[in-house]
């Protein structure tokens, strides 16, 4: 079960993923991210507090992005994720590609910074 | 055998009732001559009846055998072979009158032996067309029977059978009990006679047939009838023969049942058009009720129910439409309308109500179908059948009339009732086509499944100075898990492990990939770095954009007692050190296979160099050990897999990696099923 949910804040999307990502529903998260992308949104902002699970078919969503991110001068910053997700996405060493912080303030920092 | 014993019966019944006729006929000469020339022969009358009797006896049973054997229900060929004894018999009775005619008054018109030798002819003819009618009667009256029938048919066998005897109770007279003897087989045999079910089975044209044959018999049995009488009425004869119950009741029973045959028959001709075209409909229903048989296609079934159609409600014209997703739509099965005629009258229903509402509203209709006028100079009256399947519009069918208001109720419901069956037999063959295709892509898998198998390796290369046992299970047909070995010479090893992003047949095909990759680079004899980066440039040609690898590349020196080792993004390998006593997890940067899809990707990963002790274990898995959850949603998780190594790690390497599978398993339980693949290599160093 994934919920995802897109809250704008000042220049920024919020999109909180509550639930799991899995094979079964990663393209839901490919769609909203490409929907950003589609918008010309240049800050997101992904809170992963609620985020209990992550499979690889998910962190390929994240990955796929990256170089239009980069292309595109997009802001994509990660915060809120709990050890085990976080370690996730460290041990594939995602984490040194996305900003991942822990808690929303470090993320909006990094989201705003000249 | 059976057939043979049955053929033998009815020639030995046939020739013993002709000797029976000679005998007959000898006895009664012999009583003839003996009384012309005042020679007393002492021949009893009961001698003729007797054998009389047994004629009787013989050709019923003869006949009886006969049409039996046929057995068919060929209505027609029934009635004709009684009607053609019965000209068979009248014409030799008439040929006889002739005979006489031209003998004029002749001495030998005088004789009585040759009168009496007619009459015994006229008696056996008469006598075999009175019992092969009677036995054609039989199977007719019998036709659909029921147990009432049956039993008032062999009723009638048995009073047929005492009025054979009944000359020896009357001496053959004429008497009161002889009148109310045959007024009580008139009467029988009349109720009997009401037995005519198998007259609305024949065709039209059977009917006059069987019309004709009727009259044929009924004036062949008038005239013998009235032959018989003059020839008793002569007075020339000692042995009087036809006289006799048996036959006259046989007589007023043919001559009853082939009445009624004929005005029933008659009656029924106006109807018979009709029985016909419900006899038709209820075929072709059951014709399109049979679901296709393999080989036949929709086409085959369109094709009866147009014609179906088309014969229950006498249309004149008539064609289907074919709609298919994305596809022009598609005339099928067109019959006897132009295209020219076809495209006007569309053009019309486009554009005039109620046609116009039911092409608009499409699946949405509500009704069956679609009724109403043409203002067409030839076609005044259509009706439009929408054919549905799975709650999908799938093709039209357009009757059309070239009367008013041309579609009765009847016919109505009699098309709708062969729409909805050959819609049920259609939506058949495809959910048969797809269970076919469904086992086909079953197969297939299993294919992959034992192709991939054979993807994994079912030795590990090693030497005296190490032992390495592998474990891998797919959660789905085919996985994504992967792990090999290659040997270079006698003291080193290259291992890997690696694991597909995603899981099923896309994972089986980049694992597939992979091995490929590990195969030509592990020769060039790299270091695991470069081995992974070369790794890495070469699968970002084939990855799909969002795929990924992970894995873990070692190189193991037995020379040196060295593991060099590299991580791309692969979960870390649990290592157990006899030096400290306990295992832990060992720590290098690195990144996944694909993600960095450039040369930059060297910048993420390094190498890391140990040197292994007597005893230290190494154990290599996939994400899936650690995942795997339990019905609750808890994960077995590093801690576990850890701890179980530290306890476990005395054994030897087959055992420790069954325990740690078993531990896994136990931990999932059984209620829940694997839904990632689990794969696992122990290495144990021995010296």
């Amino acid at each position: 079960m994934l919920n995802i949910e897109k809250t704008k804040v000042d220049q920024h999307i919020i999109l909180t993923l509550d639930g799991e990502v899995d094979a079964s529903n990663s393209v839901e998260l490919d769609m909203a991210i490409q929907q950003l992308l589609a918008d010309r949104v240049s800050k997101i902002l992904i809170d992963g507090s609620s985020l209990e699970y992550i499979s690889s078919a998910g962190l390929g969503v994240f990955m796929s992005y990256l170089e239009d991110f980069e292309k595109t001068g997009v802001r994509f910053v990660i915060y809120g994720l709990n050890t085990k997700v976080k370690n996730v996405f460290h041990i594939l060493g995602l984490d040194q590609l996305l900003a991942i912080k822990d808690s929303e303030q470090g993320a909006l920092e990094v989201l705003y910074e000249e | 055998m059976f057939n043979f014993n049955k053929l033998n019966i009815g020639k030995i019944t046939a020739l013993v009732a002709i000797l029976a006729w000679l005998s007959l006929l000898f006895t009664d000469l012999t009583r003839l001559f003996g009384e012309l020339n005042q020679i007393h022969t002492a021949i009893a009358p009961e001698l003729s009846w007797a054998l009389e009797i047994v004629f009787f006896i013989l050709i019923y049973i003869f006949y009886n055998n006969a049409i039996n054997k046929t057995g068919n229900y060929n209505f027609i060929g029934l009635i004709w072979k009684a009607a053609s004894t019965a000209l068979v018999a009248a014409g030799v009775s008439g040929l006889i009158i002739f005979f006489y005619f031209l003998l004029q008054d002749s001495k030998l018109s005088k004789d009585p032996l040759l009168l009496n030798f007619f009459y015994h002819v006229n008696f056996g003819l008469t006598t075999i067309f009175l019992i092969s009618s009677t036995m054609v009667w039989k199977h007719l009256i019998l036709y659909q029977k029921n147990k009432i029938v049956v039993q008032q048919w062999q009723a009638f066998e048995v009073v047929l059978l005492m009025s054979m005897f009944f000359m020896f109770f009357n001496q053959n007279t004429l008497d009161y009990s002889f009148i109310f003897g045959l007024v009580f087989l008139v009467i029988f045999g009349s109720i009997l006679s009401a037995n005519l079910k198998w007259i609305p089975y024949l065709s039209f044209k059977d009917k006059w047939k069987a019309l004709l044959f009727m009259v044929i018999i009924l004036t062949s049995a008038a005239y013998l009838f009235v032959q018989l009488i003059s020839y008793s009425s002569s007075n020339f004869h000692l042995v009087n023969l036809t006289d006799n119950l048996f036959l006259l009741g046989l007589f007023g029973f043919v001559f009853l049942y082939a009445l009624f045959s004929f005005l029933v028959t008659l009656f029924n001709l106006p109807t018979s058009s009709v029985f016909e075209q419900k006899l038709k409909e209820a075929i072709n229903f059951q014709r399109l009720s049979r679901s296709i048989q393999p080989g036949q296609n929709e086409s085959q079934v369109l094709d009866i129910l147009m014609d179906s159609c088309m014969s229950a409600a006498y249309v004149d014209a008539a064609w289907m439409e074919i709609q298919r997703k994305s596809l022009p739509t598609e005339v099928v099965h067109q019959r006897f309308i132009s295209n020219q005629d076809r495209k006007e009258i569309r053009e019309m229903m486009d554009s005039s109500k109620p046609f116009s509402e039911y092409f608009k509203e499409g699946v949405r209709w509500k009704k069956d179908f679609v009724m109403g006028r043409l203002g067409h100079d030839l076609y005044t009256s259509a009706i439009v059948f929408p054919l549905k399947v799975n709650k999908d519009l799938f093709a039209n069918i357009f009757l059309l009339k070239e009367v008013n208001d041309g579609f009765n109720k009847e016919m109505v419901d009699i098309i709708a009732t062969f729409v909805g069956q050959a819609t049920i037999s259609v939506e058949n063959h495809r959910l048969l086509n797809e269970a076919i295709k469904n086992e086909r892509y079953k197969e297939e898998l299993e294919i992959a499944q034992r192709v991939q198998r054979s993807l994994l390796p079912s030795r590990l290369h090693h030497n005296n100075n190490f032992s390495i046992s592998g474990f891998s299970e797919a959660a789905d047909e085919v996985g994504g898990d992967y792990y090999e070995t290659f040997q270079f010479n006698e003291n080193k090893f290259a291992l890997i492990i690696g694991d597909v992003s995603g899981k099923g047949t896309s994972a089986a095909f980049n694992m597939s990939q992979m091995k490929g990759v590990f195969h030509s680079l592990v020769q060039l004899d790299l270091s695991p770095a470069e081995f992974l980066s070369k790794a890495n440039s070469a699968l970002s040609h084939c990855l799909e954009r969002n795929h990924f690898i992970t894995t873990t590349y070692y190189l193991i020196d037995t020379s040196v007692n060295s593991i060099i080792y590299s991580r791309a993004g692969h979960c870390p390998t649990l290592y157990y050190s006899s030096e400290k006593g306990e295992s832990e997890y060992m720590e290098v940067k690195g990144m996944g296979l694909g993600i960095i899809r450039s040369a930059n990707f060297k910048n993420y990963i390094a190498e890391k160099f140990l040197e292994y002790k007597t005893g230290d274990v190494m154990l290599l898995y996939t994400d899936g050990i650690v995942e795997a959850k339990n019905a609750d949603g808890e994960e077995f998780g590093y801690d576990n897999l850890r701890l179980a190594l530290n306890e476990h790690h005395g054994l030897g390497v087959h055992e420790i990696k069954e325990k740690l599978i078993q531990m896994v398993y136990e931990f999932v339980g059984s209620s829940t099923l694997p839904d990632d693949d689990y794969s696992m290599v122990v290495v144990k160093f021995l010296r």
